[in-house]
């Protein structure tokens, strides 16, 4: 089957099985590994991308399913201006070890700051509880998170 | 020189090839993805003297970005995909492994089996574990088969293709139980026990008659799993030359290739071995696992092989946290100084050795705790059941014996009705203290780690 | 009805392999810019490893963390390696690099030592300049000694070294011997809330002060400390592969096999406990394992101060909780009634 899609942006088309999920799509199809396969059900939070500014996990998500829908993935948080808030304070306080839950983490952090510009420790916890992280033990993520929306609230 | 003309004509047309349109594009074109032109360096990174810096890690901004690649997330011409078909069955010998229906299947490439592998044993410290079981179940998680075919999906329906009969034998998974000389042996021929420690030091016995009261209980600890986010990977591609390079998910590449080579029986220089970031380790990834499948699948079928665990994989078939059980016995003098303790540590190894015997003298070495013991005895066994087997994780038999001595010193303080804080700095180790082993331990800091962290929890102001 | 509790978990723990040789080897390259490029054979698995030990090889050189590429993990290119195992990285690769770094740096010396018109063990490498100790206006930037040693010394600073720490074997009727070099110690306070009722455990502060000699980066201890306590509220309270009676496990998924969220996770306080291992490399030891390993037992200990019920066996779930607290209440019951 064909699906027309907007992923980052840019409108794209491709030709596959009916059983192809979101997930295989992005990693298989077009490239874009941001996305990691951890779990394959719907458990771990890896895969996370936005459809239409929703985190999913994309592992659950039929390809098919995402007919004139638009798709963000990690790769499509930075350009040439700079980098995303999320992505400069991760880094700067080391938020991700072993990295892999950390594009998902980052896409549901950033769903959160657009719907919630100020959120609590708590609202943050919440938001991220579907990433599962067995490194860092989700503090400095959650601080990181913290950080980029006092700094987005500041320089808009 | 640099002639200004004809870089210019070359970037115009490069600037055409960017113009294409994208309807034309094949849908297999990698993502052009842009980066900011001027990277800006943490000040951390840049400052001397560099030790003690609060140093951001140059790869955290690749996993921020998605652009850290992982075995998974990496791509050969040619590639295929190789799956794994497991026992299901704790206990069994193998009557007959039928291979013909998946072999047929379209897009199967190729097969694997135990008894093609040149040396089909691996392990740390004893070579107890088969890369594919050839003749005997050891337990439900072990691989009795694989398969390479065209898409993941494939090798998987073909796994449901293959026949293998089973004859049931007797297993065992309590390892008490397993330890009775009547029990079933999980390796016929060799007893369950299969490492034993000890330490002695000065006189128990007389040290619990010296003793003001003696305490006993018995703790007991699960099985865990590492749980990494990115399970086990590997991609092997055998060239022509006789040499197989092998990306993976490995912790330690030096020991990995010589399990390697070995199970191969090739030389070690004909072996490559790169790592990328691993997606997480905590002990379950400092073994082989798939690697030399993927390197006989390669070299059956020409092509380079991936094979990644699924999450059911990693739990069924990658090595995970010792359940100890530990008995301990303690004396003290009336002012809650240890005299003496005598411990036992059973600790249930799974199937297979993998670093049971680490771990299992590990746990011997710190079960007395970070205190003085004039008096001390521990025993310590590790056990064959057939369950997963149990191998390094973050910790090595420590994180049990900790639960066990320090909820054991709690119980004694209260009895004593002396201050948890206080029973602890009163037998704490000091700068010169000697180990359970008779070591004499320096930058001992453990009175120090005590006050810092009941200062920063406010210990003695704290109320329910 | 919630009931609060206080615990310690206080712990010791070695680095490096038991009594067997564990050797790291390093190659510590100086380029003609006074950048310097690191081979390694170790792994970075998530810890930051390549961090700490760019860390090292650019202290000993004098140079800046960004100034050092470390290049790992390759059987072909990189230097034999026991790996990212034991808590040994900082300290048993830490040591081969500063080692093969002091190599590298003692070619700079002796071709920067005609040049300031001293000896070479006059000389010292800081703030990317190579200079007179006690006398820092003399020096060389180490870009200009680095292209001097290349290209007209022909010289090239590289420095190979290996590392594995001492041990004596352990007697195997006693177990008497020195099996580890050196070991790290630490200490975890919980504070939790039982809900009686319920048998429910919540983890709602934990303190940390662990010991790991120098902390060669803090930022990434303390990632290790909370990420080693997230593992050790798992091991305490949710954890556990399951297998029915033909030994088949029941739960190999992450549906059914409970391990902590952002949710589970309590407020962490890290104090890193000032240390200096003169054995390690610029006094450091590791932090990696023992991060994980008194979490449970502090826990276990703040359940017991909050309901009086001594958890034997982990994971302390709710119903296991909750039964023992029932089993208190009953025997607290038949003490209160007279004897029949």
């Amino acid at each position: 089957m064909d699906v027309e899609l907007i992923i980052n942006g840019e409108e794209k088309t491709a030709s596959i099985p009916p059983e192809t999920t979101l997930l295989k799509l992005l990693r298989e199809e077009f490239y874009l590994t941001g996305a990691k396969t951890g779990c394959d059900v719907g458990d771990c939070g890896a895969c996370t991308v936005l459809v239409d500014g929703e985190a999913v996990n994309s592992c659950l998500m039929l390809a098919g399913q995402l007919q004139g829908r638009s798709v963000e993935t990690i790769e499509g948080l930075a350009n040439l201006e700079d980098f995303h808030p999320l992505q400069k304070n991760f880094e700067d306080l080391g938020s991700l070890q072993c990295g892999f839950c950390g594009p998902g983490m980052i896409l549901s952090a950033k769903q959160l700051l657009e719907e919630n510009p100020e959120p609590t420790k708590q609202e943050i916890q919440d938001a991220i509880a579907g990433n599962l992280c067995r490194c860092t033990g989700y503090t400095k993520i959650v601080e990181a998170v913290a950080d980029a929306a006092k700094e987005m609230r500041e320089e808009p | 020189m640099v002639d200004k003309v004809k870089v210019k004509e070359r970037e115009s047309t490069l600037e055409e090839l960017r113009e294409v349109n994208d309807d034309l594009r094949l849908p297999s074109v990698p993502e052009k993805v842009s980066f900011p032109i001027d990277v800006v360096t943490p000040e951390a990174r840049t400052q001397t003297p560099a030790v003690g810096q609060r140093a951001s890690r140059p790869d955290g901004r690749m996993h921020g970005l998605g652009q850290t690649k992982y075995i998974d997330d990496m791509s050969f011409p040619g590639m295929i995909y190789a799956k794994i078909k497991r026992a299901g069955v704790a206990k069994a010998r193998i009557k007959k492994i039928d291979l013909s229906e998946a072999e047929k299947m379209p897009g199967v490439m190729a097969t694997l089996i135990g008894s093609e592998i040149p040396v089909n044993s691996f392990g740390p410290s004893y070579q107890d574990q088969p890369i594919i079981a050839d003749k005997l179940i050891y337990h439900a998680g072990d691989p009795v088969a694989a398969v390479a075919a065209t898409t993941e999906q494939l090798a998987a329906d073909a796994l449901e293709k293959i026949k293998i009969e089973y004859e049931q034998l007797e297993p065992i998974f309590d390892p008490i139980e397993a330890m009775k000389e009547s029990a079933p042996e999980v390796h016929p021929g060799q007893g369950n026990i299969y490492s034993s420690k000890i330490i002695q030091k000065g006189d128990v016995d007389k040290g619990f008659k010296d003793s003001y009261r003696t305490y006993e209980n018995t703790f007991s600890t699960q099985m865990v799993e590492h749980v990494p986010m990115e399970p086990h990977a590997s991609i092997a591609e055998w060239d022509a030359n006789g040499r197989v390079i092998i990306h993976s998910s490995l912790g330690r590449i030096t020991l990995g290739r010589a399990d390697i080579a070995r199970t191969l029986d090739m030389p070690i220089n004909r072996i490559r071995v790169v790592a990328t970031v691993v997606g997480g380790n905590f002990g379950g990834k400092n073994e082989i696992t798939t690697e030399p499948i993927l390197a006989l699948l390669s070299r059956k079928t020409g092509r380079p092989v991936k094979g990644i665990y699924t999450r059911e994989d990693e739990f069924m078939s990658s090595t995970t946290r010792h359940p100890f059980i530990m008995d301990y016995k303690t004396g003290v003098s009336e002012e809650g100084k240890i005299i003496s303790r005598k411990v036992r540590l059973v600790c249930d190894g799974g199937a297979y050795c993998s670093w049971s015997e680490t771990t299992l003298g590990k746990a011997c070495i710190l079960s007395a705790g970070p205190y003085n013991i004039e008096n001390l005895y521990v025993e310590a066994y590790a056990v064959y059941t057939n369950k997963t087997m149990t191998g390094a994780m973050r910790g090595f038999g420590a994180p049990q014996v900790c639960f066990a001595y320090e909820s054991h010193m709690d119980d004694i303080a209260r009895d004593l009705d002396i201050d948890p804080l206080q029973i602890r700095r009163i037998n704490a180790f000091h700068e010169g203290s000697a180990s359970p082993t008779g070591q004499v331990l320096q930058s001992v800091v453990v009175k120090d780690s005590l006050d810092v962290a009941a200062d920063r929890f406010g210990w003695e102001e704290w109320q329910k | 009805m919630i009931r609060k509790g206080k615990g310690i978990g206080c712990m010791w723990y070695p680095i490096g392999f038991t009594v067997a040789a564990n050797p790291s080897a390093a190659t510590v390259k100086v380029n003609e810019d006074g950048t310097a490029t690191l081979l390694t054979g170790t792994v970075e698995t998530g810890q930051g490893s390549l961090t700490v030990l760019g860390q090292i090889a650019a202290e000993e050189l004098g140079i800046s963390t960004e100034d050092v590429h470390v290049v790992s993990a390759d059987t072909d290119a990189t230097p034999m390696d026991t790996g990212a195992i034991a808590s040994r990285t900082t300290y048993v690769t830490g040591n081969a690099i500063k080692l093969a770094a002091e190599k590298a740096k003692e070619i700079l010396f002796e071709v920067a030592a005609p040049m300031l018109n001293v000896k070479p063990s006059q000389l010292e490498a800081a703030d990317r300049k190579v200079q007179v100790k006690g006398f820092p206006q003399r020096f060389l930037p180490i870009d200009e000694v680095a292209l001097q040693a290349q290209f007209v010394q022909g010289q090239p600073p590289i420095g190979s070294a290996s590392y594995n720490p001492p041990t004596v074997d352990m007697d195997p009727e006693t177990g008497q011997g020195k099996p580890f070099s050196t070991y790290v110690y630490a200490t975890q306070i919980a504070e939790v809330e039982v809900d009686d009722e319920t048998g429910d455990v919540n983890v709602t502060y934990m303190a940390a002060a662990h010991d790991c000699g120098t902390a060669i980066n803090p930022m990434l201890v303390e990632g290790q400390i909370q990420g080693g306590i997230s593992m050790g509220i798992g091991f305490a309270l949710q954890e556990e592969m399951l297998f029915d009676e033909k030994g088949v496990q029941i739960n190999p998924n992450l549906t059914n096999y409970i391990m902590p969220t952002s949710l589970d996770m309590p407020d962490i306080d890290v104090d890193i406990v000032e240390n200096f291992d003169p054995t390690g490399p610029f006094g450091a030891k590791g932090v990696g394992e023992p991060t994980a390993v008194p979490t449970a037992a502090a826990i276990c200990n703040a359940i017991y101060d909050a309901v009086g019920v001594r958890i034997t066996s982990l994971p302390a779930t709710a119903e296991k909780v909750l039964a023992l607290i029932k089993e208190k209440n009953e025997k607290d019951i038949k003490q209160l009634s007279p004897a029949e």
